[in-house]
């Protein structure tokens, strides 16, 4: 997590010292901190929120308002369960169990700004792309990793804050849906909703 | 503008991964030793473990290193498991009888015990096992051992506590053949610790509630 925090002091400090860049057309990035809240399938291995996530993208401005771009995205799941017996069908296990999943997303994505003037902007968000999971479950300390390459939908809202009248760069404050088929160890998805706050700024 | 997005976009995603690699929890550093310990315990279904009344034990425990037998072991560790293991059996209502009073069970004891960081197998304990136990210690001389049991490969060094619950009194209805019909293992942190035996030995009877005479 520190090294988090250190990316996105360097990114914020590289943000203000854009400021004079007029809104225009052209790249920009999005650096958020991300907390995921598992949902459905996933909360049959964790139930606690990630809050060792972030997510950013690189965004190609093609109005002021409709932008497309790449994103990548990551949340580290971890959960801890108390020891208790696994009855088996000619056995059993007693262990403390501990489940973690990392999701590290790479999506393509398109937005767009549905107001182009005020102090608040909302926006809507859709986006397609690879999911890479990292699933390992822990019998005591004794570990059966597994990774997955699946497909991710993933669905945006939330609003644009921007610092300057004449800049694009803007505090983000948003949300997202996952869907994320996943099919393994007897789940069928690991959907998760995102809860994330950032910075949009331009680059030149 | 093309050139400039293509080498963007690289360096964004090189520090999205770097960024991401310092940001996973290590659940083993969240382990306690106690936590770290597993038990599992694999019966035969087909047994009927009322059928039978006494049983007989190791005076010692094998030690396994890396697939090698080093020998037999009886210090603090094994001479408690032994006293865990006839007091438990005994409360379960199994008689406590001489090798050589043809007892209905049998019970060995192995230490088994991986240092390399490489596949290891248990199928390859079982594989030798009519080399590490003389059959013929219970009166059964040039049987074979069956066990339909398998706990799978790990890639880390451990240490395992074995208990193999062997079945002579159908020894020989079954071809010559002694058959684990209950197996006990112990594995993780601190296995072998002193203090540790008396939550290992209850542990694996308290999931095994069938196993008893009564």
């Amino acid at each position: 997590m520190k090294s988090l925090s250190k990316f996105i002091i360097v990114i914020t400090v590289v943000l203000f010292a854009n400021n004079s860049v007029k809104a225009q057309n052209g790249l920009e990035m999005n650096v958020n901190y991300n907390v995921g809240l598992p949902t459905a399938g996933s909360k049959d291995y964790v139930t606690k929120p990630s809050f060792r996530g972030f997510t950013g993208s690189l965004d190609y401005a093609i109005t002021s308002q409709l932008r497309v771009g790449l994103g990548i995205g990551f949340n580290d799941y971890y959960q801890k369960y108390p020891r208790q017996v696994y009855n088996g069908s000619d056995g059993a296990i007693s262990a403390v169990l501990s489940n973690s999943i990392q999701q590290t997303p790479l999506i393509a994505h398109i937005n767009y700004t549905i107001t182009k003037t005020g102090f608040i902007r909302p926006y809507v968000g859709a986006g397609a792309g690879v999911n890479f999971i990292s699933f390992d479950q822990y019998l005591g300390e004794f570990d059966n990793p597994s990774t997955k390459a699946k497909a991710i939908v993933q669905g945006e809202a939330g609003v644009f804050i921007p610092v300057s009248r004449y800049s694009s760069t803007a505090v983000k404050i948003g949300g997202t849906y996952n869907f994320a088929p996943f099919n393994e160890f007897g789940t069928s998805n690991l959907n998760s909703w995102g809860v994330q706050a950032g910075i949009r700024f331009p680059l030149h | 503008m093309n050139r400039n997005i293509k080498s963007t976009t690289l360096c964004f995603l090189a520090i999205g991964f770097l960024v991401l690699n310092g940001c996973k929890k290590d659940p083993l550093k969240n382990l306690s030793n106690d936590d770290s310990r597993i038990y599992i315990s694999n019966y035969d279904s087909a047994a009927n473990f009322a059928s039978y009344k006494t049983f007989s034990i190791s005076d010692s425990a094998l030690v396994i290193q890396d697939n090698h037998f080093l020998g037999r072991v009886l210090g603090t560790y094994e001479t408690n498991v032994i006293s865990q293991l006839k007091q438990i059996m005994q409360q379960r209502g199994y008689t406590l009888v001489d090798s050589s009073a043809k007892p209905d069970l049998a019970i060995n004891i192995s230490e088994v015990i991986n240092t390399q960081t490489t596949i290891f197998s248990y199928d390859d304990y079982w594989d030798s096992y009519g080399y590490y136990y003389d059959p013929g210690y219970y009166g059964y001389p040039g049987y074979g051992y069956y066990s339909p049991y398998s706990y799978g490969s790990y890639t880390v060094a451990s240490a395992a506590l074995e208990v193999d619950l062997l079945d002579l009194k159908n020894a020989t209805a079954d071809g010559n053949k002694i058959t684990a019909i209950w197996v006990g293992l112990a594995r993780g942190e601190d296995v072998f610790n002193n203090n540790n035996v008396t939550t290992e030995i209850s542990t694996l009877f308290a999931q095994s509630p069938y196993l008893k005479s009564n």
